[in-house]
């Protein structure tokens, strides 16, 4: 069964003469263990995508099911409690709590009512684990671009959650240092991907490659690093 | 606030004068034992600077009925032609040539509900019929006083009686009242029972009838005052401070300081001026009844039309305070770099925080703590956290209600303070609690009852000082040791000991300048005069503290007349009711220092309440108000922790830790301003002359606690609804 599996998936946004039907249609399955790619130019409607896979938003229309649930039918309070111990977010502009260390960055998902079991624990072995504890107690003003996205990436991971999203996670990085990045997330096993991108080069490194053009995913057909760099 | 205590403290800090203007109070009243009419005339046109006089015989004592209601105590004042000294404040004046008419105080009238054209029956006399009401501010109203009426000779049957008891004087300029008086006494030969009272003699006993009661309307209001310009001050701030990023825009395409200042002052005040018309309407609707019924007990007239001009005052100082509070930081932040703006910097001075920030980063790193002490307290103190990042807000806000707080505190010391000075002898420093109308032979049997413990001849009479006749003083005599009676505390030099000395009330020695080893000079009521030297100062709530404890031998020596009763001291734990039955009708239990001002306790309960609500009310919008703030500005943290799976249990944990980062130290504040600033300055304001007991108790606080920790919850979940109304994509500034 898939992890994520999402059926004519539609989406629209403004209201009015500015209504904009960004989603239109989409199909996307997410196996536990696999990294989708989802490319597209900016306006495609990547990161709206993101958010509707994620229950931060409800389609207008289609279906969303995660892990065998059907997202679409759920109150938010319910929804809630999905992205609480099911969804892993990683965002492009980090979104660290300033007033908050690295650490405490981390475990503040272990904190919120309804947190897994062990996630405390789990929130200290990631942060070790991703060689995060030297620098564990400092603001995020105090971190480098790539040190704040892996203490997000241990906060996305806390509640050992099914499905990792991650929109534009080396947006903000420098290239050495998305490249850090994208091989953490490539190194989270037993887990589903999605990464939302418009680097060619990021998206290289999933197991594929979709593109998000016209309101539907196509799957790219030259889904090499060679093809894409040449294509961009 | 502001309002409710420019009507409060207008209506009862100048009602006197305003009543005594309307009245045209004499200048001096004096009374004496029934005298010839043409004997009392030659005596006072023998006066210097006479301006007019009026003569009339007081009558006590008298039955009135009117229906529903009666008295046998009633005082008639029969009139004789010339001024009045009241004020016709419904219906018309007596027309001295017609019998059957009758004025009444309009005190008596409200109080028994009594319209024009009423008929009331005094004495023998046949119905009379009301033709107006009158207000005398030379003594209170029914029913703190007596009631009081007024009929001319013809219809008192007293054309024939040539005698009156009571005359009136006003003078050309008041500033020679003390050389009339002293004038007045040389020629007073003839005239037995003479005493004398002056428009501040006046003034001294309004307020002893109404306690302090008065005074510390007055003192509260004004506090009330200064509170309400701090809140105002502090709510127009925070608006500006969530319109910085729309400043920064502004700036950022090119609007001048000046413009953005105007802006921001021209929309506060599209708020303010409805905002504060309804304000002031509503404090003034809340507080005008029952202060004109305060007023109406005290023979004062309402404040009426002369609280335009304050009101409006207050008004305009409710716009101009946020208008202000509004531009100024605005202009401030206008000047600064719009990017810094952009990012939601804050009010505070950004210098500050830049080298703040570069001293954490030139501190040497330090060891990584362990990770069990990076282990803070959870949502609530994430929320803590994110309130005490903005340390103006945080110390305006703490402040505003810190100062409510304490306010209420103060109101709640109040009323219980009242409720003891109401009740309680002790407040007067009185040590007995029963008096008897008894020769001072009786003091060897009622010393017999169960339950005295000690019993002693009081002796009290008002006396005028020799060399400021205008100033009363209530003297106050035991034979032996009166601080077993009456133990007002010490505040400067020793207690009297020798026949020769006395003690005076603070109030006394501030207004004749007197201190241990000065001499006090009284003119008695017998004509004589008793000379003592001070030797203790005492801090009193009696009389205005315009009060003198004296050996009662020396008092003797000076008028042996001088009324007495037995002063009954009662044994911890006796049945004060079993005494006063075996004592008989002559007991009486000893007043608290409001007296016959009961019944202005209870408006003034009703009014302390009002006013409490309305400050739990600010509170609960200060709370909302800075919750709202804060989610504004941490929107992209809410819905951080929102996507992440956080509900709005997680988000009212946050709030929580917020409002109690304000609530904690707000309380504290309140406690220390009242304890430390609030009370003392509202007892010094109301009673400078004694102690006020109020500092508020544990219960008082624990009721202020409680209430703010209810305001807090509302707070937090009205905010918490609000914020996760929001669609969490936006909160996130991604969709």
């Amino acid at each position: 069964m898939p992890v994520l599996e999402a059926r004519g998936v539609s989406k629209t946004l403004g209201t009015g003469r500015a209504a904009l039907r960004v989603l239109d249609g989409v199909d996307l399955e997410v196996q536990a263990g696999e990294m989708v790619a989802i490319l597209g130019r900016s306006g495609s409607g990547k990161s709206t995508l993101l958010h509707l896979l994620g229950a931060l938003d409800r389609p207008d229309g289609g279906t969303i099911m995660l892990t065998g649930r059907e997202l679409t039918r759920q109150s938010a309070r319910t929804l809630a409690r999905t992205r609480l111990r099911h969804i892993g977010f990683v965002f492009q502009a980090f979104h660290l709590i300033e007033e908050l260390s690295g650490l405490e960055n981390v475990l503040l998902p272990a904190r919120l009512p309804g947190a897994r079991r062990g996630a405390q624990r789990r929130a200290y072995e990631l942060v070790e684990r991703l060689g995060l504890t030297p620098i564990s107690d400092r603001r995020p003003h105090e971190l480098s671009g790539g040190e704040q996205q892996r203490f997000a990436i241990a906060r996305a991971l806390v509640n050992d959650p099914e499905l990792v999203l991650a929109d534009e996670p080396t947006g903000n990085l420098d290239q050495a240092n998305g490249a850090a990045v994208l091989a953490l997330l490539r190194g989270l096993s037993d887990r589903a991907i999605v990464l939302v991108t418009h680097e060619p080069e990021a998206a290289a490194t999933a197991d594929r490659v979709l593109h998000l053009t016209d309101g539907r995913l196509h799957a790219d057909r030259l889904s090499t690093v060679k093809a894409l760099r040449e294509s961009a | 606030m502001l309002a409710a205590s420019l009507v409060v403290a207008d209506s009862l800090g100048r009602g006197f004068d305003r009543a005594a203007g309307a009245a045209g109070l004499a200048d001096v009243i004096v009374r004496f034992d029934p005298e010839q009419a043409s004997l009392v005339r030659q005596r006072i046109e023998a006066l210097p600077d006479l301006a007019g006089f009026s003569l009339r015989q007081e009558l006590s004592g008298v039955d009135l009925d009117a229906g529903q209601h009666s008295s046998s105590q009633a005082s008639v004042e029969v009139l004789w032609p010339g001024r009045r000294g009241y004020a016709i404040v419904a219906g018309r004046d007596l027309q001295l040539g017609r019998p059957g008419e009758i004025v009444l105080e309009r005190g008596l009238a409200d109080a028994w509900g009594l319209r024009l054209n009423s008929l009331v029956s005094l004495g023998p006399l046949p119905a009379l019929r009301v033709v107006g009401f009158a207000e005398a501010p030379d003594n209170v109203s029914f029913p703190l006083a007596v009631p009081r009426v007024y009929v001319s000779r013809s219809t008192a049957g007293l054309q024939s009686d040539p005698r009156v008891n009571l005359a009136q004087i006003w003078l050309r300029d008041p500033r020679y009242l003390d050389q009339v008086l002293v004038q007045a006494r040389a020629t007073s030969y003839g005239l037995r029972g003479l005493r004398y009272i002056t428009r501040s003699g006046v003034r001294v006993l309004l307020d002893q009838a109404a306690g302090i009661v008065i005074d510390l309307l007055v003192a509260l209001s004004l506090i009330a005052l200064a509170t309400a310009a701090v809140m105002l001050g502090a709510s127009a701030r925070a608006e500006v401070q969530r319109r910085l990023a729309a400043i920064g825009v502004r700036r950022a395409v090119g609007a001048s300081r000046g413009h953005l200042a105007l802006t921001q002052a021209l929309e506060a005040l599209l708020v303010a001026a409805p905002a504060a018309t309804l304000g002031v309407l509503a404090g003034t609707l809340a507080t005008y009844g029952p202060s004109t019924r305060l007023l109406t007990m005290l023979n004062e007239p309402p404040a009426g039309a002369a609280l335009i001009l304050p009101l409006a005052g207050a008004w305009l100082g409710a716009i101009a305070i946020p208008v202000l509070a509004a531009a100024w930081p605005a202009w401030r932040a206008a000047g600064r770099n719009p990017v810094a703006l952009l990012r939601g910097a804050e009010l505070s001075r950004q210098r500050q925080r830049q080298r703040q920030r570069q001293r954490q980063r030139q501190r040497p790193r330090q060891r990584p703590r362990s990770e069990r002490s990076a282990h803070q307290a959870g949502l609530a103190g994430l929320g803590a956290r994110l309130a005490a990042s903005r340390r103006a807000r945080l110390a305006a806000t703490t402040l505003t209600l810190g100062c409510s707080a304490g306010f209420v505190l103060l109101m709640l010391a109040l009323a219980s303070a009242l409720t003891s000075l109401e009740t309680d002898p002790g407040a007067l420093g009185k040590r007995y609690q029963l008096t008897a109308l008894l020769p001072p032979a009786a003091a060897a049997h009622v010393r017999s009852i169960p339950g005295v413990q000690a019993v002693a001849p009081r002796y009290e009479e008002q006396a005028a000082d020799s060399f400021a006749l205008g100033e009363t003083v209530d003297v106050i005599a035991y034979p032996g040791d009166h601080t077993v009676f009456e133990d007002p505390p010490l505040v400067s030099g020793r207690r009297l000991h020798g026949p020769g000395e006395a003690e005076v009330g603070a109030g006394l020695a501030d207004a004749l300048g007197l201190s241990p080893g000065s001499t006090l000079a009284l003119q008695l009521p017998s004509g004589n005069e008793l000379r003592l030297t001070v030797r203790g100062v005492v801090s009193s709530l009696q009389h205005d503290g315009r009060v003198a404890y004296v050996p009662a031998a020396a008092l003797l020596r000076g008028d042996p007349a001088a009324p007495e009763t037995l002063a009954i001291r009662a044994a911890p734990g006796a049945d004060l009711n079993r005494i006063e039955t075996a004592l008989g009708p002559s007991a009486e239990l000893a007043a608290g220092a409001t007296a016959r001002g009961v019944p202005l306790v209870q408006v003034l309960r009703a009014i302390l309440r009002a006013v409490a609500i309305v400050d739990g009310l600010v509170c609960v919008y200060a709370l909302i108000q800075t919750c709202a703030l804060m989610v504004q500005e941490r929107r992209r943290t809410i819905a951080v922790l929102r996507a992440f799976g956080g509900g709005p249990a997680a988000v009212g944990r946050l709030l929580t830790g917020s409002v109690l980062a304000l609530l904690l130290p707000a309380a504290l504040v309140g406690i220390l301003l009242e304890r430390l600033l609030l009370g003392p300055a509202l007892g010094r304001l109301a009673a400078g002359y004694a102690t006020l007991p109020l500092q508020a108790g544990a219960t008082s606080i624990a009721a202020v606690v409680v209430g703010l920790a209810a305001a807090g919850a509302v707070a937090v979940a009205w905010v918490t609804r609000q914020a996760t109304r929001e669609r969490v994509v936006a909160g996130l500034g991604t969709g």
